[in-house]
C-alpha cells in the first residue's frame, strides 16, 4: 500500500438554499494513497464535485475532517489553503476555466506566477509544459481561438505546471467529443503517471472511469461501495 | 512582470469596457479640472479687481454727497446749489460747438454726485486732524465725450420793420352832422370871443361860400375844429411802422450722429503721489505722472483696451493735448477713474479752479483707521468718510456675481461631476468583476491568495483611472484653454463714494467699472487634483468589486454561472 495522502473522516457538506438545507455530502469517510488514480462515479448531484472541492481545499466541510498529508485542512487559514493549492493541487474543470484575456502561454504562467519565479524562468517553464501537451504552436492564441480539446490541454498544462501532488479533474471530458476526450485523458494520465501524481477524476463517463484502478461510486452524497473494476475491453 | 502583462491584456482585450470606463472617468476629471480652473480664474480676477483700497496707502476717502445738507458747515465745503444746478441738465448747447455741418469733438465735465470744495482748505483741515498721516485731494468727474456733426438747430427769425399806409375816403357829413358841427362852432366861438380874441370882420352869415376856415381864422385853433367833427372823422390817416424783432429759438436737439461716451476722469495731486487717486505702485506699464503736472495722462488698463490707447497715445481733451504716459490698474473703489490727469489740469478743463471733490487720507496706523474716520466726521459734519473696506463691500457687477456663483455652484458642480464619473466607473467595474467571478475563483483555485486577486483587479482599475485621468486632463486643459481664448468679459463696478441720490445724469452715474476677461488658468495642482481623483475613484471602484469577489470561497466562485 502506497503512502497515505488523504484521510477523509465523516465529512458532510450542507448547503442552505432558502428554507431548505441540502446535504451534498453525507458523512463520507475515505482514504486515498499517494500516486493513486481514483475515479469518482455517479449521476449529477450525487456530490462528486463537492467532494472534489473539499479534496482540493477549495471549500471547507460543514462537518468532519479532511486531512491531507497529515495536515487537517480545517486548521489552516484561507491564505494557507491558497498556498497549499499553489504547491500541491492542480485542477482541471469541465468548462476548462481558462482566463479568456490571456494567451495559452499566459494561462499556464498564471498558475506559476504566485511562485515568484523570474520572468524568464516563468516563460521557459510554461513553454515546456505547453510543449508537453503538444500546443507549442498555440502559445500566443487566446482561448477563443482554440478548440475545446486544445483548451483542455492548456488546462492540463496549467494544472501540472506547479508539479502538484494531486490533480483534481471535474468531468474533464464533459465538454469534449468522445475521441477528443479520450486523447485528453490519455494525456493527463500519462503525464501524471510519469510524475507520480495522484489523480482524482469525477466523471460519469464509464469508459473514463474504467481506466481508473480504483472507482468510487457516489449517490445522494454517500459512497456506495467501491465497484469492481470492469474487465478491460478486448 | 506577469501581473502587469495580465493587466494590459485585460485592458486591451476588453477594449469596449476599458474605453467606456476611461471615457467616463475622463469626462468627470475634465469637468472637475475645467470648473476648478474657472473658479480659480474668477478668484484671480476678483482679487485683482476688488483689491480693497486699504492695500494701496489710502485708508479713507472723504467726500461730500450732494444730498448732504450744508447748514453752515466747515468753510472748505461749498453749497449744494451750484453742483445741483450743474448736474441737473447735461444738455449740450450744440449751437456753441460750431457752425451747423461742422464736425466737433467735445468733452463735458460734470462733478457727478460729489460736491466740489476748495482743495487747499479741505486738505489743510483734514491734515490737521490727529491721526492723519497724509492727505491729498483729488477731483473725480464724470465726463461725457461727445462727437459728431453740429446740426442745424437754431432758427433765427427777424420780424417787423414793415410800413403800413392806411388811406380812407370818408362819406360827406350828413345834414344832422352839419347842424351839429355848426352848433359846436358857435359854442366854440362864443367861448373864444369871451377870451378877447378881438378881430371884427365879417359876419358869419355873410355871403355864401364862406368857409369855416377862411383866412384870418376864427380865433380858435384846429383843436376846436377837430373837437367838433363827428367821431368818425376824428380818425385820421396814419402810417404804422412795426418795431423790428429778432426771434432766436433753440429747437429741441434733432437726431444727429452725435455719440456720447461717458467715462470717469480723475485729477491727481501729483505733489503727493502715494496718497493720490492713483499711486505709482498701480502703474502697470509706462511711468507715473510727473511731479510738475504737465500734459500727461494715465489711463486704466480696461479703458485703454476699450479705447485702443497705448503708452504714447495722444488724448485730446477740448483742445488740450495730453500724452498717455502710463497704464494703471487701480483697485476698484469709490474714486477710481478711467483717465487720470494732473489735478490742476482737470480743474482748468472743467472750470473748477482750485476745487476738489475728494480728500484721500492715510491714517497713521492701520489700527487707527476707525478712530480717524470718526474724527474726520466730527470735524467736517456732512462729509462722507468711507474706509477701503466699506468701498470694497459696495462693489458689484457680473464678476462678483460670477465669483460668488462659482464658489457655491462650482463646488457643487465639481462634486456632482466627480461623483457621476466615479459612480459610472464603479458600476462598470462592479459589473465587470461580477462577470469575472468564476475567473477570479479559478485564480484562487490556482493558488492565488485573496490579496493577489484584489491587487490584480485594483491594478486594472488604477490603470483605467490613470488613463481616464490623463485623457480627462487633456480634455480639461482644452476646455480651459477655450474658455481663456473665448472667455466672456465680466465687469465689476463700484458706486461713487458719495452714494445715494443720483439725479439727472441720464442714467450714467459716477461708477468705476473694471472689465476682466474670464480666464481659466490651469495649475499643476489642478492637474494633480484631477489625476488623483481619477486614481482614487478607480481604485475605490476596483477595490469594492474585487473585495466582494475575492472573499468568496473558491468553490462558491467557481459554482457561479455553472
Amino acid at each position: 500500500m502506497s503512502e497515505l495522502l488523504y484521510e477523509v473522516r465523516n465529512v458532510s457538506r450542507f448547503f442552505r438554499r432558502g428554507e431548505q438545507t441540502i446535504r451534498a455530502l453525507d458523512a463520507i469517510t475515505l482514504e486515498i494513497g499517494a500516486g493513486q488514480f481514483v475515479a469518482l462515479e455517479g449521476p449529477s448531484g450525487s456530490g462528486k464535485t463537492t467532494l472534489l472541492q473539499l479534496l482540493g481545499a477549495l471549500d471547507r466541510p460543514s462537518e468532519g475532517h479532511v486531512v491531507f498529508d497529515g495536515r487537517d485542512l480545517a486548521d489552516l487559514p484561507d491564505d494557507a489553503l491558497a498556498t497549499l493549492r499553489l504547491d500541491a493541487f492542480g485542477f482541471v474543470f469541465q468548462q476548462f476555466n481558462l482566463i479568456p484575456t490571456l494567451t495559452s502561454l499566459e494561462n499556464v504562467e498564471a498558475a506559476l506566477a504566485p511562485k515568484g519565479l523570474e520572468e524568464r524562468q516563468l516563460r521557459q517553464r510554461a513553454e515546456l509544459l505547453l510543449g508537453e501537451v503538444g500546443l507549442a504552436d498555440r502559445a500566443e492564441h487566446v482561448p477563443a481561438q482554440l478548440s475545446g480539446g486544445e483548451q483542455q490541454r492548456v488546462a492540463i498544462a496549467r494544472a501540472l505546471a506547479v508539479e502538484p501532488r494531486v490533480v483534481l479533474a471535474d468531468e474533464p471530458t464533459g465538454n469534449l467529443d468522445t475521441s477528443t476526450g479520450r486523447d485528453v485523458i490519455e494525456l493527463l494520465t500519462s503525464l501524471a503517471a510519469r510524475r507520480g501524481t495522484t489523480i482524482v477524476v469525477a466523471t460519469h463517463d464509464v469508459e473514463l472511469a474504467a481506466r481508473a484502478p480504483r472507482r468510487l461510486a457516489m449517490r445522494d452524497g454517500r459512497l456506495v461501495g467501491e465497484p469492481q473494476p470492469v474487465p478491460e475491453p478486448a | 512582470m506577469f501581473y502587469l502583462r495580465y493587466v494590459r491584456s485585460e485592458l486591451v482585450r476588453r477594449r469596449g469596457r476599458t474605453i467606456l470606463t476611461v471615457l467616463g472617468l475622463a469626462l468627470g476629471v475634465s469637468l472637475v479640472i475645467a470648473i476648478t480652473a474657472l473658479t480659480h480664474g474668477l478668484d484671480k480676477a476678483q482679487r485683482s479687481a476688488l483689491n480693497p483700497l486699504s492695500s494701496i496707502g489710502t485708508d479713507l476717502t472723504v467726500t461730500r454727497g450732494a444730498q448732504a445738507n450744508v447748514g453752515g458747515g466747515p468753510g472748505g465745503f461749498g453749497g449744494d446749489g451750484q453742483v445741483l444746478a450743474a448736474n441737473r441738465s447735461v444738455l449740450t448747447d450744440l449751437s456753441k460747438l460750431g457752425k451747423p455741418g461742422q464736425h466737433f469733438v467735445h468733452d463735458f465735465f460734470l462733478p457727478g454726485t460729489q460736491l466740489t470744495f476748495s482743495a487747499k482748505q479741505a486738505q489743510r483741515q483734514v491734515a490737521a486732524i490727529s491721526g492723519v498721516a497724509a492727505a491729498s485731494t483729488g477731483l473725480t468727474l464724470l465726463a461725457e465725450h461727445q462727437q459728431g456733426v453740429v446740426p442745424r438747430i437754431v432758427a433765427q427769425i427777424k420780424t417787423g420793420g414793415q410800413r403800413f399806409n392806411v388811406q380812407r375816403n370818408f362819406k360827406p357829413p350828413t345834414a344832422a352832422e352839419l347842424a351839429q358841427i355848426r352848433k359846436c362852432f358857435t359854442k366854440a366861438r362864443a367861448a373864444g370871443s369871451g377870451s378877447g380874441s378881438g378881430g371884427g370882420g365879417r359876419g358869419l352869415g355873410g355871403g355864401g361860400g364862406g368857409g369855416f376856415g377862411g383866412p384870418g381864422g376864427f380865433g380858435f385853433g384846429g383843436g376846436a375844429f377837430r373837437k367838433c367833427l363827428p367821431a368818425r372823422f376824428q380818425r385820421f390817416r396814419a402810417t404804422f411802422r412795426t418795431p423790428t424783432q429778432t426771434l432766436r429759438q433753440v429747437l429741441n436737439p434733432p437726431q444727429t450722429n452725435i455719440t456720447t461716451q461717458p467715462y470717469t476722469i480723475g485729477g491727481v495731486d501729483t505733489s503727493n503721489p502715494d496718497v493720490a487717486l492713483v499711486t505709482p505702485s498701480q502703474v502697470t506699464k509706462g511711468v507715473y505722472l510727473g511731479r510738475a503736472g504737465g500734459l500727461q495722462a494715465l489711463v486704466s488698463t480696461s479703458y485703454a483696451k476699450s479705447q485702443s490707447l497705448k503708452v504714447g497715445s495722444k488724448l485730446d481733451l477740448n483742445g488740450t493735448r495730453f500724452r498717455v504716459v502710463g497704464l494703471v490698474q487701480p483697485p476698484l473703489g469709490g474714486q477710481s477713474a478711467d483717465v487720470y490727469v494732473p489735478l490742476a489740469r482737470l480743474q482748468k478743463l472743467a472750470g473748477l479752479s482750485g476745487q476738489a471733490n475728494v480728500v484721500l487720507v492715510r491714517a497713521a496706523s492701520g489700527s487707527s483707521v476707525g478712530s480717524v474716520q470718526k474724527a474726520i466726521q466730527r470735524a467736517l459734519p456732512g462729509a462722507q468718510v468711507a474706509s477701503g473696506k466699506q468701498v470694497a463691500d459696495r462693489i458689484s457687477g457680473s464678476l462678483v456675481n460670477a465669483s460668488n456663483l462659482s464658489h457655491s455652484l462650482g463646488l457643487a458642480l465639481s462634486i456632482l461631476a466627480a461623483a457621476a464619473a466615479f459612480l459610472l466607473a464603479a458600476l462598470l467595474t462592479l459589473s465587470s468583476v461580477g462577470k469575472r467571478v468564476r475567473e477570479l475563483g479559478t485564480l484562487k483555485a490556482l493558488g492565488w491568495t485573496q490579496w493577489l486577486v484584489i491587487r490584480q483587479v485594483v491594478g486594472e482599475s488604477l490603470a483605467q483611472g490613470l488613463l481616464g485621468g490623463l485623457v480627462g486632463i487633456v480634455l480639461g486643459v482644452i476646455v480651459a484653454a477655450l474658455v481663456t481664448a473665448f472667455g466672456p468679459t465680466l465687469s465689476a463696478s463700484s458706486p461713487a463714494a458719495g452714494t445715494g441720490a443720483l439725479f439727472g445724469l441720464g442714467g450714467s452715474s459716477l461708477r468705476a467699472t473694471r472689465a476682466v476677461t474670464l480666464s481659466a488658468p490651469i495649475t499643476v495642482w489642478i492637474v494633480l487634483l484631477g489625476l488623483l481623483l481619477a486614481l482614487v475613484g478607480g481604485m475605490l471602484a476596483g477595490a469594492t468589486g474585487a473585495l466582494r469577489a475575492a472573499r468568496l470561497r473558491p468553490a462558491d466562485a467557481l459554482r457561479q454561472f455553472e
